[in-house]
């Protein structure tokens, strides 16, 4: 619809190459690839790719207020001109051949009353039958439907028309005033479309209301009082969809249920001027203000079925501007994938415009990811032949979490640190939480308030003193004091044994003897020679420390160095001014070993003061824990372990876990380890060790159970989330019954 | 049928003649310029005795306080009929003759005042705010009646008050005010509104300018029962127009919408002396009659208030049963040029 000289744009309905945009005159122009360096005359650039070529101008037809151009192949250049006094006049631009179009030509319609015409819309089924909506006059019908192919009939009224009309015009037979069907008395009409669904229905938007008139009875029509009676469009795939607006604001409608809108779009400043429906695209509807550079897109793709449905569905609204200009129309392409032509408000500057589709993306439950773009869809997997010993996708977390749950990972429940070798074995941190988780959960002689402190680890338990002893022991075996001060309390005690240390939970009232070797043979089995020297050291126990290197060297494939390191060992002496204490300070520093560099450390350190050890990142944070334990007093102990805590918390380090234990500190620790990771599944499964009351509570926890319940789903594995749910439910009796198992059959079983 | 309430709430003002330069600012602006006020209710009728101004709340804001301007104290609502519904086809043409039996005549029975305005487009019944609920207590029988609510159109609660209304009295309707009938011929029309501005400068010349006696044109000078009778209206975005053959003529060709139902109609002045504001039955008297001939018909009330008369119009007051004392009530009536006034006992 377009008023005085606001342009407009129409398409031609068989010719994609062909347009016609009317102002104050009609001009039809073909639309091509821009030609080569410099553009021919008489061509305009629309585009980097295309230009226009002016084919014809008619200026036949003053007073336009709207025109469309008529459906069929021939004549293929006709269109229907209505004017602002009412008159619906046919014209055509360029040469036509076809009698059938010189028959039709100048052929008026002229309604009882003058009044503007507003719109027109052919029929799709019968291309004789033309719509024209009026304003209002008096008793006067709005809604007039001509008959192209009809005769000016010469009825009575003839006469009273002659002194009205020019007799030329009634004479040639080019006049018609009896309209075929006349709907919408005294009312005015605004709007007009042909509904698909049915050759004589037809929706209109009249004064205060939107009418659907079915033209095989037309004493009866549908209607709804609304305001939104401007631009009533069907939407070309989806037949009960509508859309009509009134000032800034867009209804749509569902003709199935047509009481209300089904839903209103966000509410412009601006009056609108044009809605349409991309023909392209199913859902995607495009509008335009008055004053405006931007077309605003609505996508109304997801759009679920109306109908029982009171939720207003979601509408993804963007807007593109096509050129810098202020858009006086715009027409969407017919054919050609989103394209559009849109025609400045002054000027008549036009651009071709293809709008870019929305991208959606999203990951599959395994590697893949796949991307829609209009109607492409790309799938986008990892190569599977990766350079190194470990594809990228093999160091997918995806893809471990899957092999982990196909190898039961988490489900060993009584030797729970053996849940790592599950998880692949290979993971350092993965060891040590399941070591930590071990440690907690096995507690065969502890009573009391002790239960409960296990769960909140080192970092809690060292705050408590009840009396720390401290004692200067000698080296093993010899008569020698060593120059450390070892501290013991049933606190330290009990780290130690968290630690993975000792065995006995600080029995003996704390006392000073600590029984190492249980750990030191599980750390021989394990070949972990250095690190087994190393806690022998720290237990003063050099004579067991040389020992254990110098297995270590002798085994197959040991390490032969480590017989040179145990005979540096065994020159040790405590003289401070010792050459021996002098190579030591500066040669370990070449040690590769972080074990073997920090029993060096620890041999040469001042009492007190053992940075060396504690702060040696590449030993292990138990280890270090353990050292802490022993040779820390009381002010430095809780100090450290508070600051490495801290350290462990931002960094996400699952050995963290042994100093945070499983409290709300455990739960913002794992908060960062699965920020970093993407690891739901270990989260999940030690989180649900945690008190129920407390930690698993917490809404991270429950929605790492929740993710990872969903990618079980995903990856199909419905067994494996039958099992974790059963886990789950027995650790924590608060989870919900399963939602899709109904209750009652639970309880039969 | 189907009676709409609209929502504009309308004021009724008279300006003097002598007074209108003071106000050609404001009535220039809601007649041309009508997208630089909220005003969308807007009707100026010219007539010998003043101009007639029925306006809305917000166009009103734009006339300026005058002694030469005095407005009628009640507030007016516009009532419209469709033929609405679901039937289109039954349903006879819809204008005033059609309202005169179904509207006019009841509401003149339960004694309730009327003011008409015919337009290109449609009939406007105003009636009195105060008067509404015996307005649609009247009308409930014969109409569905919707309200006008932020445009759209809802259901009217009837009230369901008729306690205290007064049984009609169906009397008779004699004619009782004199006819007169110009020589003058006339012509109801409109105009696209984006040809306003190229006519604006003339249709303020018939407005404000062509008034003087010497200016009538066509030979007026002699003919004493020449009448200068000129009315626009803007209502919704519509123009309305109502003027006689030698102003038409003064437009240029094709700007002007004509009609195919016979171009011309005869004026019937009703009133020779001011008629009061609350004398109801004034457009039955009339319409009755013409609508049981089947003569279509335009309606156009208009308002006069001037000193010199206003102890004359007292005096007829009492003799009227009324008993406003500055309202005046002029009603013109155009018909068919080949009407025989002798069905309205001319």
């Amino acid at each position: 619809i377009m008023s005085g000289s606001k342009p407009d744009i129409l398409w031609s309905p068989h010719h994609p190459d062909r347009y016609v945009i009317c102002d104050s005159e009609l001009g039809l122009y073909r639309i091509g690839p821009a030609c080569s360096a410099e553009t021919k005359a008489g061509t305009l650039p629309l585009s980097v790719d295309t230009a226009a070529t002016l084919l014809a101008i008619n200026s036949d037809t003053p007073y336009m207020k709207c025109v469309a151009w008529y459906p069929k192949h021939e004549p293929e250049c006709l269109l229907a001109v209505g004017q602002a006094n009412g008159r619906v006049v046919l014209t055509s631009l360029g040469q036509s051949h076809n009698s059938k179009c010189k028959e039709l030509m100048g052929k008026e319609f002229i309604p009882k009353h003058a009044r503007q015409c507003n719109t027109l819309a052919w029929n799709p089924h019968d291309s004789n039958w033309l719509a024209a909506g009026l304003d209002k006059h008096r008793a006067d019908f709005s809604v007039l439907i001509w008959d192209i192919s009809r005769q000016s009939s010469p009825d009575a009224s003839v006469a009273a028309e002659k002194i009205r009309l020019s007799a030329v015009d009634v004479d040639s037979g080019s006049v018609v005033t009896k309209p075929l069907y006349e709907l919408g008395q005294n009312d005015a009409c605004l709007s007009l479309c042909w509904l698909p669904r049915d050759q004589k229905l037809l929706l209109a938007g009249m004064h205060r209301n939107l009418a659907i008139f079915d033209l095989r009875n037309t004493s009866q029509k549908t209607f709804v009082n609304t305001k939104a009676i401007q631009g009533v469009t069907v939407d070309p795939h989806f037949h009960d969809r509508v859309a009509s607006f009134f000032e800034g604001q867009v209804a749509i409608w569902d003709l199935r249920k047509f009481e209300k809108p089904v839903l209103t779009l966000t509410e412009q400043p601006k009056p609108l001027t044009k809605v349409a429906w991309c023909p392209t695209r199913t859902g995607l509807l495009a509008t335009l203000t008055r004053d405006s550079n931007v077309i605003r897109l609505y996508d109304m793709q997801h759009t679920p079925t109306p109908i029982g449905d009171e939720t207003e569905p979601t509408v993804i609204e963007r807007s593109v501007r096509p050129c810098d200009s202020q858009l006086g129309s715009f027409a969407w392409h017919p054919s050609a994938q989103n394209r559009m032509v849109v025609v400045s408000a002054a000027n008549r500057v036009m651009t071709d415009f293809t709008v870019f589709e929305r991208i959606s993306l999203a990951w599959s439950s395994s590697a893949d990811l796949t991307w829609a773009c209009g109607r492409h869809l790309y799938d986008c997997t990892e190569d599977g032949a990766g350079e190194g010993a470990e594809s990228a996708i093999e160091k997918d977390i995806a893809t471990k979490m899957r092999q982990r749950a196909q190898s039961r990972y988490g489900h060993d429940t009584t030797q729970v640190w053996r849940n790592h070798l599950l998880a692949g074995g290979d993971d350092a941190q993965l060891k040590s939480l399941w070591y930590d988780l071990f440690y907690i959960l096995w507690r065969p002689e502890l009573q009391g308030n002790k239960q409960a402190l296990v769960y909140s680890g080192i970092k809690d338990i060292v705050k408590v003193s009840s009396g720390t002893a401290e004692s200067r022991r000698c080296w093993s075996g010899s008569e020698r004091p060593a120059s450390a001060l070892r501290y013991h309390s049933e606190e330290r005690s009990l780290a130690l044994r968290l630690c993975g240390w000792t065995s006995q939970a600080g029995g003996a009232g704390g006392g000073p003897e600590v029984d190492a070797e249980p750990f030191l043979l599980s750390l021989e089995q394990g070949r972990e020679w250095q690190r087994a020297a190393a806690v022998a050291l720290f237990n003063l126990d050099i004579r067991r420390a040389i020992q254990l290197l110098h297995k270590g060297a002798t085994t197959d494939k040991g390490d032969l160095n480590l017989s040179v390191v145990a005979m540096a060992l065994s020159g040790y002496t405590d003289e401070r001014n010792s050459l021996w204490r002098e190579m030591c300070s500066s040669l370990r520093s070449q040690l590769r070993n972080p074990y073997l560099l920090v029993m060096f450390a620890f041999l040469t350190s001042e009492p007190g003061s053992y940075d060396g050890v504690l702060y040696e990142s590449s030993v292990a944070v138990r280890d270090r824990v353990a050292f802490a334990c022993m040779f820390l007093n009381d002010t430095q102990l809780p100090r450290y372990i508070e600051k490495l805590t801290n350290e462990l918390k931002e960094a996400g380090n699952l050995e963290g876990i042994l100093l945070t234990g499983l409290t709300r500190d455990g739960v913002d620790l794992m908060e960062s380890y699965v920020d970093r990771t993407g690891d739901v599944q270990t989260a999940s499964f030690c989180m649900l060790r945690g008190s129920p009351g407390d930690v698993v509570k917490d809404s991270r926890v429950q929605g790492w159970i929740e993710n990872y319940r969903h990618l079980l789903d995903a990856w199909r594995f419905w067994h494996k989330r039958a099992e974790f749910d059963i886990h789950r439910g027995k650790l924590d009796p608060s989870s919900k019954p399963l939602a899709q198992v109904p209750q009652q059959h639970l309880s039969d079983s | 049928m189907e009676l709409h309430i609209l929502e504009h709430s309308l004021k009724v003002a008279s300006i003097e003649k002598e007074g209108i330069q003071i106000c050609t600012h404001g009535l220039i602006k809601l007649a041309f310029l009508a997208s630089k006020t909220r005003c969308k209710f807007f009707s100026l009728t010219e007539t010998p005795e003043d101009y007639t101004i029925i306006v809305d709340e917000e166009g009103f804001k734009e006339l300026p306080e005058s002694e030469h301007i005095s407005v009628a104290e009640a507030t007016w609502l516009a009532l419209n009929v469709v033929s609405g519904g679901g039937n289109a086809a039954n349903s006879q043409p819809i204008g005033v003759t059609k309202i005169a039996k179904s509207v006019i005549a009841p509401l003149a029975d339960h004694n309730i005042s009327v003011f008409m305005l015919s337009t290109y487009q449609t009939d406007f019944i105003l009636v009195r705010e105060r008067d509404l609920p015996m307005v649609m207590h009247t009308l409930s029988s014969e109409f569905t009646l919707l309200r006008v609510v932020n445009g759209e159109t809802v259901a009217a609660n009837s009230l369901g008050v008729t306690n205290g209304f007064v049984k009609p009295k169906l009397v008779p309707r004699p004619v009782i005010h004199p006819l007169s009938s110009p020589s003058n011929m006339f012509c109801v029309t409109s105009l696209d509104p984006d040809t306003l501005p190229s006519v604006a400068t003339l249709l303020m010349d018939v407005m404000f300018y062509s008034g003087g006696p010497k200016e009538a044109g066509g030979g007026a000078g002699e003919d004493s029962s020449y009448i200068r009778f000129f009315s626009f209206s803007l209502i919704e975005g519509y123009i309305s127009l109502v003027m006689d053959e030698q102003t038409a003529q003064r437009f240029p060709n094709n700007v002007l919408f004509t009609s195919a139902s016979g171009e011309l109609w005869k004026m019937v002045r009703i009133g020779g002396q001011p008629l009061g504001f609350d004398e109801c039955g004034i457009v039955a008297q009339i319409s009755e009659p013409l609508a049981t001939a089947d003569i279509p018909a335009y309606y156009i009330s208009t308002f006069k208030f001037d000193h010199a008369l206003r102890r004359h119009t007292e005096e007829n007051a009492s003799v009227l049963l009324c008993s406003v004392s500055c309202s005046l009530h002029f009603f013109f009536t155009l018909i068919p040029t080949d009407t025989v006034l002798d069905v309205v006992g001319y």
